[in-house]
């Protein structure tokens, strides 16, 4: 039931921008729109993907970490969708000009690393996979803060003035990653003691 | 022990559900608002065509653009626009410029020049707002969109001239309305620009014959989110060297500076003519997405001096790479 809804909500902001750009109401630069609201809805998920074991913690409720891997995949899908809107619309499937992008624009290759590391992550989120790496697949899946690093900075990067929202977004992303990196020290004392 | 734990966890959970449920009726208000925004873009009418009986420039202009007469729809025109006075949405300078006040405006010209003076924006006209020229203008903006908008005007160097530059005025110099009252851009604590916004160019570049002093588009002067009641327009720079709001412009000896290149030299030049080999730092600009409203959007190649090489490259001698 909690997993139906999950993906429900997941679900909408993508549902409603397609209904939007088929009954034309994404205003005067429907393309600009769809390619920001993708990459914005694959930034909040994946945020909430950093923020669900810490709430799980705080509230004693384990049974939240069960939908991190449905609501990581819903973020690698904004992400992918995002990506491919930058392709049609900015690049019109030039991939010899996605090279030069890539070498050039910081913007780009940040954005591109983050999507790569997602990719990994949900090529890898299946059972089978997490048999086959074992240990490693734990190492893995913790490139999701260097992800939500990346993510971070391509934001920061496509702003020409206004800093207020990717500030945000970074001050977010930020205490999470510390958040989880001093977690990770007190484990490892703990550990060795 | 035990029974108090269990009901501080209950406790948060609880709260845990009230935070979802108040981000998920957040997200649909917003959701449901950004909808009504829109829907209401839709609707409104899509005006082709221009009220002002035209004045056909003799130099005929509009012949240089490449669109075969097509115009970008007037809604599009003015509700997708950078004027960050008003906030860094596109949508900001239509919605949030209500508290504007466009009379009683008055630009002072002064400077290097022998009858320097304020005077009022009508006076500037020189003739009845619907008797000025109207031009066919593609406006290229640095972010790699473009429209193409009939501008109403008349040449800049008219207006120059009636003051009467001296010999030694080698720039002029624009600068903007400051009104943080009126204008929530220049009230935000966010915003990396210094207000007033200020502009400048070559006093060759400000009489050529394409530098058009603007008072109106499609026919409309009441239009503060294209920079009314005074601007210019130059087509064969990027749209941030258009300044708008003019309060006052001056002739000077020495290069001024200008908004943009202050903020971010490396990323604006001072020239900042539209060419398309010399890219933005974070984008190219090799090519450009013309908007021409009502969701329609083609990808075309930008051309050097955004299409206006012929009238305008001569001005920039040796290698234009100089003039970035």
């Amino acid at each position: 039931m909690i997993r139906l809804l999950v993906h429900i909500a997941s679900a909408t902001p993508a549902l409603l921008l397609v209904a939007g750009w088929y009954f034309k109401r994404l205003g005067v630069d429907p393309e600009k729109t769809l390619i920001w609201e993708s990459g914005i809805w694959a930034f909040n998920l994946l945020l909430l993907v950093l923020l669900i074991p810490v709430v799980a913690r705080w509230a004693n409720w384990p049974k939240l970490r069960r939908y991190r891997r449905a609501i990581g995949l819903w973020s690698f899908g904004y992400a992918s969708a995002h990506l491919a809107l930058f392709l049609a619309f900015l690049l019109g499937w030039d991939l010899v000009r996605l090279g030069e992008e890539l070498k050039e624009r910081p913007y780009v290759l940040f954005g591109f690393g983050a999507w790569m590391l997602l990719s990994a992550m949900a090529i890898t989120s299946n059972r089978f996979a997490i048999k086959l790496l074992r240990k490693k697949w734990g190492t893995l899946h913790k490139f999701v803060y260097l992800a939500v690093a990346l993510a971070g900075i391509h934001y920061v990067l496509m702003i020409r003035s206004d800093y207020a929202w990717p500030a945000t977004y970074a001050a977010i992303a930020g205490i999470l990653i510390i958040a989880r990196w001093i977690r990770g020290k007190k484990q490892k004392t703990v550990r060795t003691n | 022990m035990a029974q108090v734990t269990d009901q501080s966890t209950y406790n948060r959970r609880k709260f845990i559900a009230g935070a979802l449920g108040l981000t998920a009726l957040g997200t649909f208000a917003t959701l449901r608002y950004r909808g009504r925004m829109s829907a209401r873009a839709a609707q409104a009418p899509t005006d082709e065509s221009s009220i002002v009986e035209s004045v056909p420039s003799a130099e005929n202009y509009a012949l240089t653009s490449s669109n075969g007469g097509r115009l970008t729809t007037k809604y599009a025109a003015t509700h997708y626009n950078n004027a960050y006075e008003f906030g860094w949405n596109k949508s900001d300078p239509s919605e949030r410029s209500g508290n504007f006040n466009m009379r009683p405006w008055s630009v002072t010209i002064d400077g290097l020049c022998h009858r320097p003076g304020t005077f009022d924006v009508d006076d500037l006209m020189g003739m009845p707002f619907n008797q000025l020229e109207e031009r066919v203008y593609d406006f290229r903006c640095v972010e790699a969109w473009s429209m193409v908008i009939p501008y109403n005007g008349r040449p800049l160097r008219d207006i120059l001239a009636a003051v009467e530059p001296m010999g030694s005025a080698h720039y002029v110099a624009f600068t903007s309305v400051l009104r943080p009252s009126e204008m929530p851009g220049q009230a935000s604590p966010f915003s990396s620009l210094e207000w007033p916004y200020v502009e400048a160019l070559t006093i060759e570049e400000a009489t050529h014959p394409l530098s058009f002093a603007t008072f109106g588009v499609y026919g409309d002067r009441q239009l503060p989110q294209n920079g009314m009641p005074f601007r210019v327009t130059l087509p064969w720079k990027y749209g941030f060297k258009s300044a708008k709001f003019i309060v006052r412009i001056t002739l000077l000896e020495e290069q001024p500076p200008a908004t943009w290149n202050l903020t971010n030299p490396r990323e604006y030049g001072w020239y900042s003519n539209v060419y398309p080999d010399i890219d933005h730092p974070r984008w190219s600009q090799a090519t450009e997405r013309r908007i021409w409203g009502d969701g329609e959007i083609s990808r075309i190649a930008t051309r050097p001096y955004n299409g206006y090489g012929d009238e305008v490259a001569h001005l920039y001698p040796g290698i234009n790479h100089q003039y970035r």
